[in-house]
């Protein structure tokens, strides 16, 4: 193989971590024995990035192999990034008969009429995503595989995962996207995190959610607490409400791992005691950003213990009611207003 | 009984505020309203962020030599449909939190709704993170002045470790035993003249820090 091919065999393996490398190899590429072998050796990533250029030049692999390789590895371990989630809207008639193969065929057609040179790579994962990896190219260059663009589309349903997507071909893979699942039209839902699987099962409320029910514990007997009869709580009552009420806003159990909420204020500064600030008459600009190792169980616990007052303010509750986390508040509208943010270069 | 009802017609008639201070006072706390029980001692854990406390009731319900009973509160008042079952608190304990400012103000809240009779001996406050760098010194001049004003003990407790619960637990149970009249010859009022809390005289000036 030619020399820019070995260096952009060199630079793609460079950035896959060697574990996962060797465990993608022993699952989806047939190695002969030995090959095998100094694959198994315990050596330095440069080492081993030298082994498998080396098997690769034996076996006769391309860059396709290699891509088909780092988007298996990429979908094993794909919080790396931002991803973004879009939403499809107004469905045309036969949306909900779109399978596999007519969306696979039918996303390559456009956008391949829209774009080219470009590398699409569509796989079905076990959980009944399809992930399409994009090389783009334009006029002048080959794809550029060192910055692929990955897609998750969950088949009749209306969302979308986009990660490292620039703005120049946002257009492009948004038509794309329409015309091939059949709607109408692509907007941005407003959320975005790093983990994929915090962002997908918050949209898609894959998490166990609490309903308000009239007798939560019909069953009283039942659940006799082993406690110390020697310690009583004077306000368990009051405590068991508010943790119902945050389970209801919030959800039960393990919640999806949020990291950040971003809410952009266009309020009027409202302070009694700062009479300059409060007679602008511009509203005043300023964004507030809540960040947290998992920030929806962070305020699941500020609202049952009491910090944050119950009823729940919809300013936090529409984080999982609506799926999002970016809002932007104006005087007008309390709730979240529906803007577009676009996806950072 | 019949006295209070023509406090509470007198002050019905002054007005609006008043009833408001009538109802605060009938959600106070009593200290002598109620019998005792036998060989049994009743403490109340008065904290805002409720966690201490129930480390802190853990390791107070294993004292073997008489009965502890904790009850365990966020603020006060307390709820009116406990007072049946309640039996009477031998001491209130308030547990603040330095690093935490909410937790001066609900127990700056909270006092109001004692009795007064609780201040002669019976109310203890408990400080954790005194030795926190991050904690401004206002506070724990703060909660000096507040403990020296009631006459009450003020108590330090290391709240992180398993043995600084068990060191907190051991001083309670002291004045506990004391309160709730099971150590001969020494009375809770007699006790907190000794150990209430002090403020030094030069408590106001800054300190060099």
């Amino acid at each position: 193989m030619d020399e820019s091919m070995k260096r952009l065999l060199q630079r793609l393996v460079r950035r896959i971590p060697a574990q996962m490398l060797k465990t993608t190899l022993e699952k989806c590429v047939r190695l002969t024995a030995s090959q095998q072998r100094s694959v198994e050796v315990l050596q330095p990533k440069w080492a081993f990035t030298e082994t498998l250029l080396d098997i690769c030049e034996e076996n006769g692999w391309t860059v396709k192999h290699v891509t088909k390789l780092e988007m298996t590895c990429f979908m094993d371990n794909p919080n790396q990034g931002m991803w973004y989630a879009f939403q499809l809207v107004d469905p045309e008639d036969d949306a909900h008969a779109v399978e596999l193969m007519q969306f696979k065929e039918k996303f390559k057609y456009h956008l391949k009429d829209l774009v080219r040179p470009v590398s699409i790579k569509i796989k079905k994962h076990t959980d009944e995503a399809v992930w399409i990896r994009i090389a783009w190219g334009d006029g002048f260059s080959p794809p550029n595989h060192l910055k692929p663009t990955y897609v998750v589309h969950y088949l009749q349903t209306p969302y979308v995962f986009v990660t490292n997507l620039t703005s120049k071909r946002k257009p492009l893979l948004c038509q794309a996207l329409v015309l091939s699942t059949r709607h109408q039209i692509i907007k941005d839902a407003n959320l975005s995190g790093r983990k994929l699987t915090a962002v997908r099962d918050l949209l898609m409320k894959q998490y166990q959610q609490a309903f308000p029910i009239k007798y939560p514990s019909p069953l009283a007997e039942r659940h006799e607490t082993v406690s110390n009869p020697h310690i009583e709580k004077e306000q368990a009552e009051s405590a068991s409400k508010r943790f119902q009420m945050a389970c209801e806003a919030f959800g039960d159990g393990m919640l999806p791992q949020l990291q950040t909420s971003i809410y952009k204020l266009e309020t009027k500064f409202r302070d009694h005691t700062n009479k300059t600030m409060t007679d602008r008459e511009k509203p005043f600009r300023c964004v507030v950003k809540f960040e947290s190792t998992n920030l929806l169980e962070s305020l699941r616990s500020c609202a049952s213990s009491g910090i944050a007052s119950t009823p729940v303010t919809p300013l936090l509750s529409s984080i999982p009611l609506k799926g999002r986390n970016y809002f932007v508040v104006t005087d007008n509208t309390p709730g979240p207003a529906s803007q577009t943010r676009q996806p950072l270069d | 009984m019949t006295c209070n009802t023509e406090d509470w017609m007198h002050r019905f008639r002054r007005g609006n505020s008043d009833y408001c201070n009538f109802v605060v006072r009938m959600s106070l706390l009593k200290p002598f309203s109620k019998l005792p029980a036998l060989n049994t001692a009743n403490i109340l854990l008065v904290e805002s962020e409720e966690q201490l406390q129930q480390n802190l009731a853990e390791s107070l319900v294993e004292e073997s030599a008489f009965t502890v009973n904790v009850r365990l509160a966020k603020s006060l008042p307390l709820p009116t449909e406990n007072d049946e079952s309640r039996p009477r608190i031998d001491l209130v304990v308030f547990i603040i939190h330095l690093t935490s400012e909410l937790s001066l103000q609900s127990v700056e809240a909270s006092v109001k709704y004692l009795d007064p009779g609780y201040f002669l001996g019976k109310v203890c406050f408990m400080v954790t993170n005194a030795r926190n760098a991050s904690v401004p010194s206002e506070r724990l001049d703060a909660v000096r002045k507040l403990a020296a004003s009631l006459h009450c003990p003020l108590l330090f407790a290391e709240d992180q470790s398993p043995t600084g619960v068990t060191n907190a637990t051991q001083r309670l149970l002291t004045i506990l035993k004391v309160s709730a009249g099971l150590v001969p010859m020494v009375t809770a009022l007699h006790l907190s003249n000794l150990t209430h809390c002090t403020v030094p005289p030069d408590i106001d000036q800054p300190s060099f820090d």
